[in-house]
């Protein structure tokens, strides 16, 4: 217990503050990051599951094998049968074709249903959440219903032979987003579908299987069971496939956060680096004495060992309690979407954060330290026997060795280590060669300037070991503190730029061309643009390459079964990249148009990239297209990558203009209603019933509240961030305090006046800043370069502002801590600061 | 006690070899009091620091309380100092980030003392600091941390108590108050006293007198001492 007193007595005397705070927020950092992944992950597990209303869900157009129910039911898993179809409701002489849903009183088995009792309002006041569909006979309507039957909450509709009275307005269903939308949606009870007499064998119904375990174990073990029983008509959708555009935004937040973990470890890895060097220089008179005294060399590295031990253990618990404190802040700022019974973390986060603590320790602290035990005894009486530490290169391969290895096991992503360790080495590396050069330019041109100048860029010089080390110290921080501005600032614009509050949220498909000018009209009418009409014509895909469709390619793939929308233009749309082959304008189009006339026609077709991939379609394979009766062929010249994410209509097949007019076609395209303009489709669907509206408000502003949710969660992360980086400009300024604090007394002493001792230090400390910063710029540069190519998937851009804000940014921040540190050398009486050296 | 013989100790340096001793050889006995003497550069230090231990001899041999320690490695040497041997510095060298009291407390808990609080409070109230234990040595004046140094030094019992220029950063009239109390604990613990100095009358009050010059030993020591008297 007596290494622990020795570590009380140093934390007291304030020697080891800057090793504790480096240790306690390398830990802090990590285990928030972790507890917080940790908690968010299983909570997303399950908040995609309430995407699904489940934790799997069997599609199919067909009702299911009972045994899979029952199945279930003796496997401990939860079940809830559902259809959907569409269906007229009457009310009077009013009727709409309504989207009906048919659910099982135990849906939805994951997630919530919103209801109300008052039409179009969004007062969460009113809005109520339930884990229960409709009772017999009772029906839950969307709002638009009301206007267009004329009915009020509590009157009675028909659908079919049933009378289904309606007692709440439908808010939101979990599971919304996954049905098609063509009428106004119908939540009724699964037992009311048959006394309603509306479904018909031949019917277009789709029916749902949802099921949900308590045990993940159970679902595993069910899913293996039922796999080999489904047929080309069941598909197995899991909550990974649910929501794939939320499921990108997490996943780049989480990745985000892994980078931030990273950078902070990084950071308060050099924090400790720093501060090592610092104490250990400071103990090398203690060890002296120590050994003055009779302690072995042995005893006394029992001692440090022993020390450095407690110090981790301790600083480690202080650090783990802190990031669990910190990840409860940050949680406190994304709850609104998270479920209330947020899962609870493993042991992984403690572990990780635990192992930070002792491998930093082992990396950055042990290293400087050392050399301790073997301090000769002499110096007690000569002040030049100081015993060289180890090596800075064993040092800097035993940090980099230390950070890597942390890295590595917390983001187990080699791409995201490698990019960070090389940025931060490049860095490293580059600040010591430039650094020479500019300290030696700074000197040289000092000569020319006044006394102050003259002074202070000749010290940085004089001491350019150690301002070396400082402006690694500085650069680093510095680069690793604007790469993770930058990428959080482009990934949340993205997000924004992808979820842009006036973003499409409404198709109108089905636009019969005798319909279009009043459509399109009634749009302009309300003040409202569209993404562009696009036409349409459905075709099924009869042959390829002169071969008809066989029934295994049928089974394989449903574009082969159903009729696919065919589209054309001759301009590459937006978002659209041609992935293989060409574009139109690379085309000689005569060749088609000429064939076009003959009835044994040939056009070019451009395919989406992915599904090409899925049909087995590669460039210049010919398919033959049947539409209404009439067939023609096309050759696939191209393909394209599309932009799923910015609600705009995306094709899979598109045509050069002019080849497929003739065939009978509907339009279709995506608009932005805002709330305030709901009722306008109502008046489309009364005066055009036959136009689908596909309504995706509804989901796109649950998508928007969890991209803000996140973008403000990696705001309280950066703040964190910042903190490691101010401690490591702290670490290394306070590294060549006491060599600067003592001339500043002895030029005291001399009688330099105060504004040339602050001065001195201004400049040298500025001076440094600016060269750091002016390194950090190019090192983040290209590591952001790194980042966006590789793990974000984000253009490369180039970032002026880096150029501006690292060197000034540098200057005043590194100026502003050094002149701070060094105001004791001028309050201070300079005896009473020679002593205390 | 100490019995050196004919310790030489050169060092290289870029000027080629440099000699900052040359055959010294001196004996003292138990409980004696001795000098070292000369100008600054004359080698005084780097024989106290050979004597005690804190240094190898190029040549010769140091005999102390029995062992030769010139045969010995660092932590054989280590092992001598432990049982014999205490330091006051010129410098005082207190650990700044502990108070007097702690000062004195740290060597003994070393040496795993039980009472180490108890002698620590004991010699501290001898050397008149009763009443500044819990002070930090930034706190405390010149001669205060030179008294924390001496009771730290004598608290351990060492049986010789090296002491390098005590009262040298000290003035004149600090400096006698350290001198006393060193002779005067000397004489409560008949301990073995070697100090290094530029006074005269320091090294007046000394039993004998080493005088070096240029790192060799000038004149015979009892009869400097007779002279000084």
């Amino acid at each position: 217990m007596f290494s622990l007193r020795m570590l009380f007595r140093s934390w007291r005397g304030g020697e080891l503050s800057l090793i504790l705070w480096a240790l306690v927020l390398a830990v802090a950092v990590v285990t928030s990051v972790s507890l917080l992944a940790e908690r968010i992950e299983r909570a997303l597990t399950q908040e995609s599951s309430s995407f699904l209303a489940a934790d799997l869900v069997v599609r199919s157009s067909k009702e299911a094998d009972p045994e899979w129910l029952d199945e279930a039911n003796k496997r401990d898993i939860h079940t809830a049968r559902l259809m959907s179809f569409a269906s007229i409701v009457f009310y009077g002489d009013d009727l709409h074709l309504a989207s009906i849903k048919a659910v099982e009183p135990s849906y939805p088995l994951r997630g919530s249903i919103k209801r109300s009792l008052i039409p179009f309002s969004r007062d969460p006041n009113v809005i109520e959440s339930v884990n229960f569909g409709p009772a017999e006979g009772e029906v839950w309507v969307d709002a638009r219903l009301l206007p267009l039957l004329n009915v009020n909450l509590g009157d009675s509709i028909d659908l079919g032979d049933q009378s289904l009275k309606i007692s709440h307005i439908l808010v939101e269903e979990p599971d919304g987003s996954s049905y098609s939308f063509i009428g106004a949606r119908v939540l009724m009870n699964y037992a009311d579908v048959a006394a309603a007499g509306v479904v018909q064998p031949g019917s277009r119904i789709t029916y749902r299987y949802l099921m949900a375990a308590n045990n993940a174990g159970d679902m595993v073990d069910y899913r293996a069971w039922l796999e080999p029983q489904l047929d080309v008509h069941d598909r197995l959708i899991t909550p990974d496939q649910a929501q794939e555009s939320i499921a990108d935004t997490m996943n780049e937040g989480r990745r985000f956060l892994l980078l931030a973990g990273s950078i902070g470890v990084v950071l308060a890895g050099i924090a400790l680096a720093l501060a090592s060097h610092h104490f250990a220089s400071g103990q090398t008179k203690q060890v002296a004495l120590l050994k003055s005294w009779g302690i072995s060399a042995t005893s006394v590295r029992r001692l440090y060992l022993q020390q450095s031990l407690w110090l981790g253990f301790l600083g480690s618990a202080a650090g783990l309690m802190v990031g669990f404190l910190f990840h409860h802040l940050l949680l406190l700022i994304v709850q609104e979407w998270l479920p209330i019974s947020l899962p609870l973390a493993g042991l992984r986060p403690w572990i990780t954060g635990m192992a930070t603590g002792l491998i930093c320790l082992a990396g950055f602290t042990l290293p400087a330290l050392w050399h301790l035990p073997s301090q000769s005894p002499l110096a007690v009486l000569r002040q030049d026997v100081v015993s060289p530490p180890i090596s800075s290169a064993a040092r800097v391969v035993l940090g980099v060795l230390a950070v890597a290895g942390l890295l590595l096991w917390y983001s187990n992503n080699v791409t995201v280590s490698v990019a960070i360790l090389a940025g931060f080495g490049l860095t490293a590396l580059a600040s010591v060669a430039a650094g020479l050069v500019l300290l030696n330019l700074g000197m040289q041109y000092g000569r020319r300037l006044g006394s102050v100048w003259r002074l202070a860029l000749a010290n940085l010089w004089r001491r350019r070991n150690q301002s070396l080390i400082q402006m690694v110290g500085f650069s680093g921080a510095i680069a690793l503190l604007m790469i993770m501005v930058v990428v959080r600032t482009s990934l949340i614009d993205q997000w924004r730029f992808q979820l842009a509050e006036d973003a499409p949220n409404h198709f109108l498909v089905n636009v019969a061309p005798y319909e279009l000018d009043g459509v399109r009209d009634m749009v302009i009418d309300n003040n409202l643009e569209t993404a562009g009409w696009y036409a349409m014509v459905r075709g099924r895909m009869v042959e390829i390459n002169g071969q008809p469709i066989t029934e295994t390619q049928k089974d394989s793939h449903e574009s082969f079964r159903r009729e696919l929308n065919l589209s054309w233009t001759t301009d590459l749309p937006e978002g659209n990249k041609v992935e293989q082959g060409v574009w139109w304008d690379q085309l000689d189009l005569t060749k088609f148009e000429s064939t076009a006339k003959t009835g044994n026609s040939l056009a070019p077709v451009s395919l989406e990239e992915q599904l090409a991939g899925e049909l087995g379609l590669s460039l210049g394979d010919r398919m033959t297209f049947s539409v209404g009766g009439l067939t023609f062929d096309a050759e696939m010249v191209g393909t394209r990558s599309l932009n799923w994410d910015n609600m705009t209509p995306n094709f899979y097949f598109l045509f050069p203009e002019g080849l497929l007019e003739e065939y009978p076609r509907t339009s279709m395209t995506s608009l932005y209603i805002p709330p305030e303009k709901k009722l306008l489709v109502n008046d489309i669907l009364r005066s055009y019933p036959t136009v689908q509206v596909i309504e995706l408000d509804k989901i796109i502003d649950r998508i928007r509240t969890i991209v803000s949710q996140v973008t403000r969660g990696l705001e309280v992360m950066t703040l964190l961030i910042l903190a490691c980086g101010v401690l490591v400009m702290f670490a290394a300024v306070s590294l060549s305090m006491s060599e600067r604090l003592q001339e500043s007394a002895i030029l005291r002493t001399l009688g330099s006046s105060k504004r040339l001792i602050l001065g001195i230090q201004a400049i040298e400390f500025g001076g440094l800043g600016l060269m750091a910063g002016l390194l950090a710029s190019a090192g983040a540069e290209l590591s952001v370069a790194v980042l966006q190519r590789f793990i974000f998937d984000l253009p490369v851009t180039l970032h002026l502002w880096l150029w501006l804000v690292g060197p000034v940014g540098g200057l005043i921040l590194v100026g502003f801590l050094g002149v701070v540190y060094s105001r004791k050398a001028v309050v201070q009486p300079p005896l009473e600061v020679l002593r205390s050296l | 006690m100490i019995d050196v013989k004919d310790v030489s100790k050169q060092v290289t340096t870029t000027e080629g070899n440099l000699r900052i001793l040359d055959g010294i050889s001196l004996s003292v006995d138990d409980g004696a009091t001795v000098a070292i003497v000369g100008p600054s550069g004359s080698g005084k230090s780097t024989l106290l620091g050979i004597v005690a231990g804190l240094d190898v001899p190029t040549s010769g041999t140091v005999i102390l309380n029995g062992a030769n320690i010139t045969l010995m490695d660092e932590e054989g040497r280590a092992a001598v100092r432990a049982d014999n041997v205490g330091f006051v510095f010129q410098s005082f060298h207190l650990l700044p980030g502990l108070t007097a009291l702690e000062n004195v407390v740290l060597p003994l808990e070393l040496n795993g003392d039980a009472s180490a609080l108890e002698t620590a409070k004991d010699y501290l109230s001898r050397v008149g600091l009763a009443h500044r234990m819990t002070h930090y040595p930034r706190q405390l004046s010149g001669g205060e941390q030179q008294r924390v140094a001496v009771a730290r030094a004598f608290a351990c019992k060492p049986r010789i108590l090296f002491a390098d220029e005590p009262t040298g950063n000290l003035d004149t009239g600090t400096g006698k108050i350290i001198n006393d109390l060193l002779f005067e604990l000397n004489r409560q613990e008949g301990t073995t006293l070697v100090l290094v100095t530029h006074e005269m009358g320091l090294a007046a009050r000394c039993s004998s007198i080493i005088q070096l010059q240029a790192g060799r030993q000038i004149e015979d020591s009892v009869a400097v001492s007779e002279k000084v008297k």
